[in-house]
């Protein structure tokens, strides 16, 4: 992987590298019907509205740099959100990216943009939802996911939430599973959800909206894990995992503010050295 | 190629045991209609029971010993908005009507008016609706094509239709019978229950047989703290109906949960099983959520004498299809508003049609959107039972199959023979196309190609 090394010094590098890469897969492997026009619109208006936020309203990153991470975020709706017409992905794209600049304290925004774009999307239109059995259950795609996603979290050091995360979730389901005496096969096709595991290794780990602390984010993974897990088996929400995280995202100021460390910054490797 | 196109419409049903073919006028053939069968395997839950021998939705057959009724196909229509839920359950039982019983694990006990009989007809109507069709077209003369002429051609024509309480004193044994009525020719219990053993028990001391390894799956549904709708045959009020056949039991419910449970029907573990589910909503497409939903192959063109065995090919591009997709995925055949359809392979459903079959969201009658999944399952790829989500996905979709018949006339004019020269090119696709999607030997196909351009 040196060869990559060379041309990616940022891992948000890595970040775009691998979520197209997952849209390709998506699209010529698993029969996704993606209409490039709707991953063109929410490409355009992420970089245009983070264009325009950063020009008005912010003072800090180089607007350039800050393009990054709208691409991300982008690439992430066009992942995870289907929607009928285009203008409810362009609604989505531009709350996700206005919610860095309006939902933020000190120079932290504490919700994940495209978390936050899918929920404002399911909520305020008519024409938008969650496909979470869209990955299947593929050993291999457990596989991809979780090479791509380890690289990226070997440089941004959050691997202790994805851990945190699956760790609990799985053993609530499991002690599930153990209670209504399914056979664990059941167990294990709940946990090799490609959904779940893209969530885990690529959404809940953003390291600008998620608390600073390690101990702070793995109690925060951990009350997550439980949110989904209530949601998913009580009240019955195919889209538990999305619905808390944009639940508990506002606490990451609380679990901030408790367990106080330093806010991350995205950096390239060359500066590090 | 756009003069005078006729098309005519091939529509299939499927029909595990029969396949009827009915042709039709002069433009327009209806050709076959496969049906198969599928008299969807149950739904899912349940199962099961009575005298000497039972039998269930979806579930877990309990036939006689000496009795193979398994691998067979069931038929569930769920009219779903919100959070309320019609489930019509298709009856394909074929053994002595005394010996049906089923039981089927649902959210909430049912009240007497949340059960009616349906009427059997409603299934094969939506049935024969969202059937995979074969479309046919014929190559005008080439010669001709500097005169051409879109014909005007009018619809597709539709297709014609197609055609005792027992004691039950449970309380020793954590069993609660919570109602107890009788509707059409069904008597109708909802238990609920503290432990499967006890519910076996008490199942097995009323009279109905289940098999040993049902106590194990029931247990997960009793502790999620779900009822069981036992249903079986009232004979004295079943000869009084003259009806030959059981007939479909539709149940009304809300709740939450959006599934169905496929674990009771496989107690017969590595047999496959097929299930056809239609959702009707008024929003969109619906899906599974905790398995992958795929498109079966559509709109490809195939060699035309694929018209003499449309059923075999279904059947066997259904098969490829799922073993491709690693035996593991649902597959959607049909997508489509109810209010229209291109091209029909039947009437669309009436007002009154669309009632029988459940939807219930009075004024917003004219926005029923309809999905046809077929889940082929076994035990070993299908560890959880079916879990369904509605989309606002409106993209029409259907199976379609593609017949394009070559011009048979003398072919003077030099773009004549040019056609003819690349007719041949033209067959050898459909023929790769076919043995790709079927698995056909290759050699068979062009052979057949080749008879049938010379008869």
């Amino acid at each position: 992987m040196k060869w990559l090394a060379i041309y990616f010094k940022d891992p948000r590098d890595y970040q775009i590298l691998f979520l197209c890469s997952f849209l390709i897969l998506g699209i010529g492997a698993r029969d996704w019907t993606l209409r490039p026009e709707v991953i063109c619109v929410a490409i355009g208006t992420c970089l245009i509205t983070q264009l325009l936020m950063s020009f008005f309203l912010s003072k800090e990153s180089p607007i350039g740099k800050s393009l990054k991470s709208a691409l991300i975020t982008s690439l992430g709706l066009s992942l995870l959100l289907r929607v009928d017409h285009w203008t409810t992905m362009a609604l989505a794209a531009t709350c996700a990216i206005a919610s860095k600049f309006v939902f933020k304290v000190g120079d932290k925004h504490f919700f994940n943009p495209a978390n936050f774009g899918i929920i404002t999307a399911l909520v305020f239109t008519n024409d938008a939802w969650v496909s979470p059995g869209q990955w299947g259950e593929d050993w291999w795609y457990a596989i991809i996911f979780a090479g791509c996603g380890g690289m990226v979290l070997k440089r941004v050091g959050r691997w202790d939430t994805t851990a945190a995360f699956l760790g609990a979730y799985s053993l609530l389901e499991a002690v599930r599973n153990f209670w209504l005496e399914w056979t664990w096969d059941v167990f294990w096709h709940r946990l090799m959800s490609g959904s779940l595991l893209l969530f885990a290794l690529f959404m809940v780990t953003d390291p600008r909206s998620i608390p600073n602390t390690a101990i702070g984010r793995v109690t925060w993974a951990l009350c997550i894990a439980a949110l989904t897990f209530i949601l998913r088996n009580y009240f019955y929400l195919s889209t538990a995992v999305f619905w808390a995280l944009f639940a508990l995202a506002p606490t990451t100021v609380w679990f901030d503010t408790l367990f106080q460390g330093h806010s991350f910054k995205w950096k390239v490797e060359s500066a590090e050295c | 190629m756009l003069s005078r196109i006729r098309h005519s419409l091939l529509s299939t049903q499927y029909s595990a045991l029969s396949t009827q073919h009915s042709a039709l006028s002069t433009h327009y053939l209806l050709v076959m209609k496969l049906k198969f069968l599928m008299t969807l395997f149950v739904l899912c839950i349940a199962l099961l029971c009575f005298t000497p021998a039972a039998w269930a939705f979806c579930g877990f057959y309990v036939a006689k010993a000496d009795t193979k009724l398994y691998n067979k196909a069931s038929q569930v229509v769920i009219a779903r908005d919100d959070k309320k839920t019609v489930l019509t359950m298709a009856n394909d039982f074929q053994g002595e009507v005394k010996d049906f019983a089923m039981v089927v694990p649902v959210p909430t006990v049912l009240q007497k008016e949340q059960v009616i009989v349906g009427k059997p007809k409603i299934i094969e109507r939506l049935d024969a609706f969202s059937a995979p069709r074969l479309v046919e077209y014929f190559d005008p003369d080439p010669c001709e094509q500097s005169y051409a002429r879109e014909s005007a051609l009018p619809m597709p024509l539709p297709r014609p239709n197609l055609p005792s309480n027992r004691s039950a004193r449970g309380g020793d044994l954590g069993v609660t019978v919570e109602a107890r009525y009788s509707v059409g020719e069904y008597d109708i219990l909802i238990l609920g229950a503290k432990e499967s053993g006890g519910l076996q028990t008490w199942l097995n001391r009323n009279g109905y047989k289940i098999p040993r390894e049902a106590s194990s799956l029931l247990k997960p549904y009793i502790r999620q703290k779900m009822k069981f709708f036992v249903a079986k045959v009232n004979l004295d009020k079943f000869e009084e109906s003259g009806y030959q056949y059981l007939r479909p039991l539709q149940i009304s419910y809300t709740s939450p949960k959006f599934m169905l449970p496929i674990r009771l029907g496989m107690m017969n573990a590595l047999l496959e099983q097929d299930l056809i589910v239609y959702i009707l909503s008024p929003q969109g497409q619906a899906e599974v959520t905790n398995y992958r939903t795929v498109k079966v192959p559509s709109d490809v063109n195939i060699p035309v004498f694929v018209k003499e065995e449309f059923a075999d090919f279904y059947k066997s591009m259904f098969q490829t299809s799922y073993t491709k997709e690693d035996r593991k995925v649902a597959f959607l055949e049909y997508a489509w508003d109810m209010a229209s359809c291109d091209p029909c392979s039947a009437e669309p459903l009436s007002n009154s049609e669309l009632k029988d079959a459940g939807v219930f969201w009075g004024d917003k009658s004219n926005n029923v959107f309809i999905t046809r999944l077929h889940v082929r399952y076994t035990r070993d790829k299908f560890p959880e039972d079916l879990i369904f989500q509605e989309t606002s996905n409106k993209e029409n979709f259907q199976g379609r199959y593609i017949l394009q018949h070559s011009f048979t006339g003398e072919a003077k004019c030099a773009a004549g023979r040019e056609y003819k020269r690349r007719l041949n090119k033209r067959f050898e696709l459909e023929a790769q196309t076919l043995a790709k999607l079927t698995n056909w030997n290759i050699r068979d196909i062009r052979q057949k190609i080749k008879q049938k351009n010379q008869s």
